[in-house]
């Protein structure tokens, strides 16, 4: 019987043997403790408006990111965004691997009809734009945290079940099922303890990159105004900087630029995962 | 961005050339040149159809305003003058008024106006759709003769009530022969309408613009100036800036481009900006309670929630400047009824908490007295700032605050049809003539589900009601005035829904334009003096 063994040190070797993957996995670490500390580093509310609007970057050594449009200083703002931005990328991103992965396992491990039936299901996902779904979804359900992260999940799964019904079709009839089967296994003992684990690797790189793919689907419905007012977020402080872009650039420029970085680190990251849990593409 | 239907705004733009406004700032010089095309957009979006017959928003408006006439017009310096009228004068009893018709004025595809067309028109449009609320009193309209037309009331109706029904913005004399027979709303004459107006419908590029050129056979001679007006429509504030910067648009009224780029714009010296030209139509960001809160039942909760407010500080940084404090529900550019001697309500956090605790609200273990929702309208980017501000203010007195910026027709919705708010920032637009658009806030009879812009905090308080009657039927000028002064009064310390701000609407010029901004309600103007100088 094959089991999925987590290949530690092997695995952070491979890893670190990508350098894109450990710089991009160094940065994000970054984010994730400013995301954490956030609170310690500037206790007050981020929203709070605190100095005079539009000072520039190194204008007032007590901002030094400067201020926007009303006086909220930009640097509290990024800290504490990264925690909106991370939180929704990693919710969002568990909430279409949830989704993904079910419908997906379930469909490759059945197949015939029920199969039919989810992809097509799928198929009408994927036909809808996603950023208007998104949208949609938002301006019906309410634009707080967690309808944003429910509305992004919803359009991101389907990748996640296709490639897990890939994975699924190519496993099912294998050895080591088929011995499981003989031995009385419950099927959603198969899914869970046997196939899953092994169609997991290519899972787990594709929702590394929706992580990435939520923080901008939030961006955009923030930078639109939809986001939610309540919570400092990169994508809002975007859009709100928007109107000052041949003014005060600066405004829309420094969470642009942490958006960025942020989301191409993720990619880098997933890359490294790529690499480090796709043996075959190992000494490529 | 298009929000309310302010029905009795007034004024239009047939104005003599170099009409100078009241700071003796004049956007014109020497003689009329004529010929040329003048592009012109607004700081809005396209509107629906080209002329709705209620109203529609301004966007409509500022389309129809062009090709369609009214009755009569304010002038900048407050005098009314007639336009399709030549003359009105109410009876001895002012329950009705005779109305002398200008002759000899023809419609785009030649037929000549009669007073069949106003009879139409006032019965079948304005009473309808267009000023309904302003005619609730209206009770018919005929013709002793060919020129002549007399309107009815059922009560005395005062004379600036009256003219300001006539010169409401859509208050349009439209062609019978068109309009008879049809559904007015659905006619398809109101995506490319025949007018009296100096311009001519030519056509509608949908997502473009509209281009009308020049009435050869319009009633007042010499005008238009120009041969051709294309209103353009351009979604981006920052487009608009761009395609004026490039000199591909000449003019662009209600607030076009973002604060920073009028600054930056006029400092080239090929612009002018001018807050001119929305006397008639001053806008402003209001904070509403909704009653049906019971945390609101003491009107000192209410005066609590502006008193943590500091109207100068969203003024100032909010709209850059262009806004002053909201002190009545009457505006201060308002000669006939504005009063400065209101209760008043300014910034004073500490007397919003002393009340707060008095009305039965202390603080709590939390820190919080009781939390409310805060809704921002979010047709206006600046609202979502206001209510950013708002929240904070209100928090350091203790009231915890949740605050969603809906986009605009949530906005509308929740506020004016389902009331799922305990706190409202919203705009209104109000011209001189406090009845209907500025009463019907206040009034029992304007708590009307799911009619936007209108009494959408529940208020209801009989002498308040007893009070806009009596203002709708006083004759004698003087003691309305005083009767709307006493109507400030109240509702100041009241405080159902008051303005923070008072915004100032901005038109950004090439200064090649002349003659622009000579209206008291520019945007709504026809336009038929505007020249081009080389």
């Amino acid at each position: 019987m094959q089991r999925f063994e987590f290949p530690r040190f092997e695995f952070v070797g491979r890893f670190a043997r990508n350098r894109g993957a450990l710089v991009g996995a160094c940065l994000i670490l970054v984010v994730a403790l400013m995301a954490v500390f956030a609170s310690v580093f500037f206790p007050t509310d981020p929203l709070r408006i605190v100095g005079l609007p539009e000072l520039w970057p190194g204008e007032d050594p007590e901002f030094p990111l400067g201020t926007d449009s009303l006086g909220r200083d930009i640097l509290s703002m990024i800290v504490h965004g990264a925690r909106a931005t991370l939180l929704i990328g990693l919710f969002a991103s568990a909430v279409a691997t949830i989704i993904g992965v079910g419908v997906g396992a379930i469909a490759g491990y059945f197949g015939g009809w029920v199969d039919e039936i989810s992809m097509r299901v799928a198929e009408l996902f994927q036909t809808i734009p996603n950023l208007i779904f998104v949208l949609t979804i938002v301006v019906i359900l309410g634009s707080t945290l967690t309808n944003i992260v429910i509305a992004i999940g919803i359009v991101s799964w389907t990748p996640i079940a296709r490639m897990t019904r890939a994975e699924f079709l190519s496993l099912r009839d294998r050895e080591f099922v088929q011995a499981c089967r003989s031995m009385g296994m419950s099927d959603l003992r198969i899914i869970v303890s046997e196939i899953l684990p092994n169609a997991l690797p290519p899972v787990i790189v594709l929702s590394s990159l929706v992580v990435a793919g939520a923080i901008l689907f939030e961006s955009a419905v923030s930078f639109l105004g939809l986001g939610d007012p309540n919570v400092a977020s990169w994508g809002r402080l975007v859009g709100d900087g928007r109107q000052l872009i041949r003014s005060s650039w600066y405004i829309c420029a420094i969470p642009g630029i942490a958006i960025m970085i942020t989301v191409l680190c993720l990619n880098l990251v997933g890359d490294g995962l790529n690499d480090a849990l796709n043996p075959k593409l190992r000494d490529r | 961005m298009t929000i309310k239907v302010s029905r009795r705004v007034f004024g239009a733009g047939i104005v003599a050339t170099g009409l100078v406004g009241t700071s003796g700032q004049s956007f014109a010089q020497g003689t009329p040149k004529r010929g040329g095309t003048l592009v012109a957009t607004w700081g809005g979006g396209e509107p629906q159809a080209c002329y709705v017959p209620a109203g529609g928003g301004s966007s409509p408006t500022f389309s129809s305003s062009k090709l369609f006439e009214r009755l009569a017009l304010r002038k900048m310096d407050g005098a009314f003058e007639g336009v399709l009228a030549e003359s009105w004068k109410p009876s001895a009893d002012f329950k009705s008024y005779t109305v002398k018709i200008r002759k000899g004025v023809k419609f785009h595809d030649g037929k000549d106006m009669t007073v069949d067309d106003v009879i139409y028109s006032v019965s079948e449009i304005w009473k309808k759709y267009a000023v309904a609320s302003a005619l609730t009193d209206f009770a018919g309209i005929e013709s002793p003769d060919a020129d002549t037309v007399v309107f009815k009331y059922n009560n005395p109706t005062p004379e600036f009530f009256f003219a300001s029904t006539l010169c409401s913005p859509v208050a349009y004399i439209v062609p019978k022969h068109v309009y008879a027979g049809s559904d007015p709303v659905t006619n398809p004459a109101n995506n490319a309408p025949i007018a009296t107006g100096p311009w001519k419908f030519k056509e509608w590029v949908r997502g473009s613009h509209f281009e009308y050129v020049k009435n050869e056979n319009y009633w007042k001679k010499d005008e238009p100036y120009l041969d051709r007006l294309i209103i353009r429509y351009v979604r981006d504030p920052a487009g608009r800036a761009a395609a004026m910067e490039a000199g591909d648009i000449h003019i662009g009224v209600f607030n076009p481009v973002a604060p920073p780029d009028i600054k930056r714009l006029t400092a080239t010296g090929k612009f002018v900006a001018t807050p001119k030209g929305y006397e008639e139509a001053v806008w402003s960001t209001t904070l509403e309670c909704n009653m049906r809160n019971p945390v609101f039942a003491k009107r000192e909760v209410r005066q609590a929630m502006f008193h943590a407010i500091n109207r100068e500080f969203i003024a100032k940084t909010v709209y850059y400047g262009y806004a002053r404090p909201g002190t009545s529900p009457i505006y201060s550019p308002n000669k006939e009824f504005f009063t400065a001697d209101t209760f008043k309500t300014g910034f004073d956090p500490k007397k919003a908490a002393a009340l707060l605790d008095a009305a039965g609200f202390p603080k709590k273990a939390d820190g919080k007295r009781f939390t409310l929702n805060l809704l921002a309208a979010g047709w206006f980017p600046e609202n979502g700032k206001v209510g950013a501000y708002v929240k904070q203010v209100l928090e350091d007195v203790g009231v915890g605050i949740n605050l969603t910026v809906p986009d605009r027709p949530s906005s509308i919705k929740r506020i004016y049809t389902d009331y799922d708010f305990d706190l409202a920032i919203s705009n209104q637009a109000n011209p001189s003539e406090p009845v209907p658009s500025t009463t019907q806030y206040f009034t029992t009879d304007g708590i009307l589900k799911g009619v936007p812009f209108r009494n959408a905090s529940g208020y209801s308080n009989p002498d308040v009601d007893k009070l806009v009657d009596r203002i709708k039927v006083e004759t004698d000028p003087a003691k309305r005035k005083a009767l709307v002064f006493e109507f400030q009064k109240i509702t100041t310390q009241e405080a159902p829904l008051l303005p923070l701000v008072e915004l100032e609407s901005i038109t950004l010029a090439s200064t090649k334009v002349q003659n622009h901004s000579n209206d008291p309600n520019f945007l709504a103007a026809s336009w038929g003096d505007l020249w081009l100088a080389s």
